[in-house]
C-alpha cells in the first residue's frame, strides 16, 4: 500500500467531522430533496436516489459527547451503543437476529457536537427495517445486564486501542489541547470515566436529549417518497418528549506558549506525533479558503508536509494536516510518525514547513492545483445514498444550506491569492504550539524537551488520557 | 501491503462471487451495466463499464505479480516496486506523476498482496487522456533513480513499523503465516522482512520489472463516466504499442500437507493478549469457496453470528471475534482472530472457538441461518456495486482470480446451490486439529519503576 497518511488517526477521533470531506465539482448538485417537520418537532429530510435497491437512514440527535458530565466521559457514546441492546419489544439478541436476517445494519455513536445513528436496509425489507430503526431510537430499555456488558467492553476497547499508538494519538492530543473543555474529553470514554457511568445516568441522558424536537432524520435511497412519508409519519409521529435544552459549548481559547506531552510506550520503534492548536468552526466564513490552503499545506499526497517528510526525506510513510472544525472551534493539527532515531529531524522539518508556509504562502500554481484537486475528488464523496443522507443531515444540523454543496465549486474558484494569504496568517499557528508524542521515552525524551516551555509525561498504561485523574 | 488491505480485497472478491448470488435483481443489474471487453494486441485485457451517475472515472490495473513470486533475500520486493512505480519514468520524472495527476483533479493509490499488485486512479473525466499518458509512460519506461530508491526504502520501512512492528495484530499475523507455511512463498510478509527491505538492489528492481510488468500480465478495468469506444481508442494509442514479453515463471512450490497442529507465542509489552488461528483452505477458484464463505458468515458475521453470540455476548470472554480469507491463486489460510478481554486467558477463547467449530461439524446449520447468510452476502454485493471504485475492484478481482469476469454471472447458481450439507462438509474438511496453526500474543510488561 502506498498511501495512508494520518487519515486513520483522524478517522478515529473525527467520527463525524463534517469538515474533513472535500468540496465540489462544477457539475455536481445535490439531488432534489424535501424537508418535512412533523407535529412532534421531528425534522425529516427525504432524498430519492437511484442506484442499488437499498435505503439509508441517518439520524442526528443534536447532542453529543460535549454534554457528557466531566467525570463521565463516554456517556453519550455508551447511550448510543445501547440503543439496540434491548427495546420494549426485542432483547438485544432478538434485535441482532432480526437485523442480520435481512442483511441490515444499525450503528450509533457520539462525537463532540452530536450523536449519529445510521441504518441501512434493502428496499424490499423497508417495513421491517423501519420497525427495527424506530424500535431502537424510540423504545430502548437499557437492561442492566446489557449496560454492564457494554461498559466492560468499552473499557477493554480503550485498552485495545492503546495497543495501537496511532489509534490513541487523537484522544491524547484532544485531551492535552482542550484540557477540561468538553472537546477535551474522549468521546468513547476512558478507563476511569467508564467506571463511573451507570444505568441511571444513561437513561437520564436518553430521556433528556433523545426527543423528536432535538432530532433530524435524513432518508436516502430507492423508495417512493409519498409512501415513505406516510411510513415515517406512522412510525415516528407518535414519538413524544420534552424539548431538550441545547447544551452550551464554550469557545476554547487558543493555547498560549508551547507545551509538550510525552506518552511513553516503551516498546515503540516509531514515534507518533501531533502538533497544533485550537482551530475553527464548521461555519467559519473562511471555511472554503481554509480547505483550499490546507490542501496545499497538508491535505493531499503532494502537500508541502508530505513532500518534505515523506517524498524528499523518507522520514515517514505519511504526514498530513487537518482542520477538525466543529460547532465551536475544534482543532488544527499536523500529524505524522517516524522511527525513534529521526524523531527530532522529522519534527524540526514539520515546524520548518509550517514556518515557511506562513512566510511564503501559496504560489498561483499551488492554488490552481489545489482547487482542481478538491473539485475533481469531490463527486465520489457524495456517490452513495448513505453519504448523501449524512451530508444533508449535517447541513441541516449546522445550519448550512444546499449551497454548501451546489455552490462550492464557485466558492473555491473565488479564493484569490490575497484571500489565501490572509487565511494562512489567521488560521495557521505560529509560536503557540501544543505537541503530543507517543513513543519510547527513554530514547527520545531528552531530545524533544527543546520544543516546549512546559513538559508533561505519562505512560501509555496509565489509566485515562489527559489530564491525569484528579487533576 | 498489510492484512487490513488484504481484507478489503478479500471482501471484493467475495462480493463478486456473490454477484447475483441469490437474486434475479442482481443479475438484472449486471445486465444493466454491461461490461465491454477487449484484449489488446500486446495481450493486455481491458474491461470497461460505463456509468454516468457522477462525472468521475475509476481506473484499476491488476498485475498478476505479488509476494508469491518473490524469493528469500528479496521478500517485499513486489510491494517496494509498487512504490517505485510512482517515482519517475521517461516523460513524467520523479515526483511529477503525483503533481500532474493532482493538479488535474485526480488521485491515486496502489496495493500489493501475496498474489497481485494493483494500481488505482480516481479522476474526473477531463483527465482521461492524461491518465493514459501517465500509465503508458510508467509501464514502458520506468526509471530507477538511486536517490529515490534510498528515500523510498525508508518510507517502506516506516510503513512496516506502522503496520507490523508497532501493531500487535500485524505482528501476530506475520508470525502466523510464517509458521503455517514451510515451503510455499505465502510464508513471508507482503511488506518484506526488515533486513530484506534494507538490502534490495537496483538490479533486483530491474529484474522484477522485467519479470512482472508485461502488458500480457495485466488487466485494466475502467468504470465510470466513459464509453467503451473512448477507452479502447485511448488503449490503441497509448497502451497497445507497448511490447509484450514473457510473464513471471509459474510458482511451482506446493505446500505439503500439514501433519499436526503448530503453535507459536509472541511475548511483548501490551495492554491485552491476542489470538489468531489459521486453517489451510483451498485457493479462490475452488468449488468449496462458496460453501466456506457461507459458513464464515454464519459463524462470524453480525451480532447474531454463532461466535459473537457465544464469546462476546453470552460468555463475555472476547471483545471481538472475526475471520478473513484473502483471494489467492494457491491454497491459502482462513484466519480466525479473537481479541480476549482483559484477564481472560486466550486459551479460554481458543477452547470456545473449537467447540463452536465442532458444533457446525456435528450438526447441520439451520435453514434460517443459511437464508440469513445469503441475505448478508447480497447486501455486501450491493455495497461493492454502489461505487465506481468498488465495481472496478470487483470486476478486476473476478477476472484475475476466476480467469474470466463473466463467471460472475454464474456465481448466482453456485451460491444458490449451497446446502446445509455442503456447509457441514467443508467444516469437517478444513477445521481439523492437524490443519491449524495457533498464534497467541501474551503481554509481557516491564516492571514499572516505582517512584
Amino acid at each position: 500500500m502506498r498511501k495512508h497518511g494520518i487519515v486513520r488517526i483522524l478517522a478515529v477521533l473525527l467520527t463525524a467531522a463534517f469538515a474533513a470531506s472535500a468540496s465540489c465539482a462544477q457539475a455536481l448538485h445535490l439531488p432534489p430533496h424535501e424537508k418535512v417537520v412533523l407535529k412532534n418537532g421531528l425534522t425529516l429530510l427525504l432524498m430519492r436516489k437511484q442506484g442499488v435497491p437499498m435505503v439509508n437512514f441517518y439520524a442526528i440527535v443534536k447532542t453529543g459527547s460535549a454534554a457528557d458530565p466531566a467525570a463521565e466521559a463516554g456517556l453519550a457514546s455508551v447511550t448510543a451503543s445501547l440503543l439496540r441492546k434491548g427495546t420494549k419489544s426485542r432483547t438485544a439478541q432478538q434485535f441482532a437476529a432480526d437485523l442480520d436476517f435481512i442483511g441490515g445494519s444499525f450503528d450509533a455513536g457520539a462525537s463532540g457536537d452530536y450523536t449519529g445513528i445510521s441504518a441501512e436496509f434493502m428496499t424490499k425489507d423497508l417495513d421491517h427495517g423501519l420497525d427495527l430503526f424506530s424500535d431502537a431510537l424510540l423504545r430502548p430499555t437499557f437492561p442492566q445486564a446489557e449496560v454492564e456488558k457494554l461498559l466492560a467492553q468499552s473499557l477493554d476497547g480503550v485498552k485495545a486501542a492503546k495497543d495501537q499508538p496511532e489509534a490513541v494519538l487523537g484522544p491524547y492530543f484532544y485531551g492535552y489541547l482542550f484540557g477540561t473543555h468538553p472537546y477535551g474529553r474522549p468521546s468513547d470514554g476512558d478507563e476511569i470515566s467508564l467506571k463511573k457511568i451507570n444505568r441511571e445516568a444513561i437513561a437520564k441522558f436518553y430521556e433528556t436529549y433523545y426527543t423528536p424536537g432535538n432530532t433530524i432524520l435524513a432518508v436516502s435511497g430507492e423508495f417512493n417518497p409519498t409512501e415513505m412519508k406516510q411510513k415515517l409519519e406512522q412510525a415516528l409521529g407518535g414519538w413524544q418528549g420534552k424539548a431538550a435544552t441545547a447544551v452550551a459549548i464554550p469557545v476554547a481559547a487558543t493555547v498560549k506558549g508551547t507545551r509538550l506531552l510525552l506518552v511513553d510506550k516503551p516498546d515503540a520503534t516509531q514515534t507518533y506525533f501531533a502538533i497544533g492548536n485550537v482551530g475553527t468552526t464548521v461555519t467559519d466564513p473562511d471555511r472554503v479558503a481554509i480547505r483550499v490552503v490546507n490542501t496545499v499545506f497538508g491535505g493531499r499526497f503532494t502537500s508541502l508536509l508530505n513532500e518534505a517528510l515523506r517524498v524528499e526525506s523518507g522520514y515517514t510513510y505519511g504526514a498530513e494536516s487537518e482542520f477538525d472544525s466543529r460547532k465551536m472551534p475544534g482543532a488544527f493539527l499536523i500529524a505524522s510518525f517516524t522511527k525513534n532515531e529521526t524523531t527530532v529531524p522529522a519534527i524540526d522539518l514539520a515546524l520548518k514547513v509550517l514556518e515557511e508556509f506562513r512566510k511564503n504562502g501559496v504560489t498561483p500554481e499551488q492554488l490552481a492545483s489545489a482547487k482542481s484537486y478538491i473539485k475533481g475528488q469531490f463527486p465520489p464523496s457524495l456517490e452513495t445514498s448513505g453519504q448523501l443522507a449524512r451530508r444533508i443531515a449535517l447541513n441541516e444540523f449546522y445550519g448550512l444550506g444546499d449551497d454548501e454543496v451546489n455552490e462550492l465549486a464557485a466558492r473555491i474558484d473565488a479564493v484569490t491569492p490575497e484571500i489565501a494569504k490572509r487565511v494562512i496568517e489567521k488560521h495557521f499557528p505560529a509560536e503557540n504550539l501544543v505537541f503530543v508524542l507517543i513513543g519510547k521515552a527513554s530514547e527520545i525524551g531528552p531530545a524533544v524537551k527543546k520544543y516546549a516551555a512546559r513538559q508533561d509525561a505519562r505512560n501509555i498504561s496509565d489509566p485515562g488520557y489527559w489530564p491525569p485523574e484528579g487533576q | 501491503m498489510n492484512k487490513k488491505s488484504a481484507r478489503i480485497a478479500a471482501s471484493a472478491a467475495f462480493c463478486a462471487l456473490l454477484l447475483c448470488a441469490l437474486s434475479a435483481r442482481a443479475q438484472d443489474e449486471a445486465k444493466q451495466f454491461p461490461v465491454a471487453a477487449k484484449t489488446l494486441k500486446n495481450g493486455m485485457k481491458v474491461l470497461v463499464q460505463p456509468d454516468h451517475s457522477i462525472p468521475n472515472v475509476a481506473l484499476y490495473v491488476f498485475y498478476k505479480i505479488g509476494s508469491r513470486n518473490e524469493h528469500p533475500g528479496t521478500t517485499g520486493l513486489s510491494h517496494f516496486f509498487e512504490h517505485m512505480m510512482f517515482n519517475g519514468a521517461k516523460k513524467y520524472g520523479p515526483g511529477e506523476l503525483d503533481k500532474v495527476m493532482e493538479a488535474n483533479g485526480g488521485s491515486n493509490n496502489a496495493y500489493t498482496t501475496r498474489n497481485l499488485t494493483v494500481y488505482q486512479d480516481w479522476f474526473p473525466h477531463s483527465a482521461l487522456p492524461l491518465i493514459f499518458d501517465i500509465e503508458a509512460d510508467r509501464i514502458e519506461y520506468l526509471q530507477f533513480d538511486p536517490k529515490k530508491i534510498a528515500s523510498e526504502r525508508e518510507v517502506v520501512a516506516s510503513e512496516r513499523r506502522l503496520r507490523t512492528d508497532n501493531d500487535n495484530e500485524g505482528l501476530l499475523d506475520e508470525q502466523l503465516w510464517a509458521t503455517a507455511f514451510i515451503a510455499h512463498p505465502y510464508q513471508w510478509p507482503v511488506v518484506g522482512w526488515m533486513s530484506d527491505i534494507q538490502h534490495w538492489t537496483m538490479e533486483d528492481l530491474k529484474h522484477h520489472f522485467e519479470m512482472g510488468y508485461s502488458p500480457s500480465n495485466a488487466t485494466m478495468v475502467v468504470v465510470g463516466d466513459v464509453t467503451p469506444d473512448e477507452i479502447f481508442g485511448l488503449c490503441e494509442k497509448y497502451i497497445e504499442p507497448i511490447p509484450s514479453h514473457a510473464p513471471p515463471p509459474p510458482v511451482t512450490t506446493v505446500e505439503p500437507p500439514q501433519l499436526g497442529e503448530r503453535r507459536l507465542v509472541v511475548r511483548k509489552p501490551a495492554e491485552l493478549p491476542l489470538l489468531m488461528i489459521g486453517y489451510h483452505v483451498p485457493q479462490t477458484n475452488s468449488p468449496d469457496f462458496y460453501a466456506l464463505n457461507i459458513l464464515r458468515t454464519i459463524l462470524f458475521q453480525g451480532e447474531s453470528s454463532r461466535m459473537y453470540q457465544r464469546l462476546v455476548d453470552q460468555d463475555q470472554i472476547a471483545l471481538d471475534v472475526s475471520s478473513y480469507v484473502e483471494p489467492a491463486f494457491d491454497p491459502t489460510l482462513m484466519i480466525i482472530e479473537a481479541q480476549p478481554k482483559q484477564a481472560v486467558d486466550p486459551a479460554k477463547c481458543e477452547k470456545e472457538i473449537y467447540e463452536e467449530l465442532e458444533r457446525v461439524k456435528s450438526a447441520p446449520v439451520t435453514d434460517q441461518e443459511l437464508e440469513k447468510a445469503k441475505n448478508i452476502r447480497l447486501v455486501e454485493f450491493y455495497h461493492q456495486m454502489r461505487t465506481i471504485s468498488g465495481r472496478a475492484n470487483t470486476i478486476g478481482t473476478y477476472e484475475v482470480f476466476f480467469g474470466d469476469y463473466k463467471q460472475l454471472f454464474e456465481a448466482a447458481a453456485k451460491y444458490g446451490a449451497v446446502t446445509k450439507e455442503d456447509v457441514q462438509r467443508v467444516a469437517k474438511a478444513y477445521f481439523g486439529e492437524s490443519n491449524r496453526t495457533v498464534a497467541t500474543l501474551l503481554p509481557q510488561n516491564e516492571e514499572k519503576a516505582k517512584p
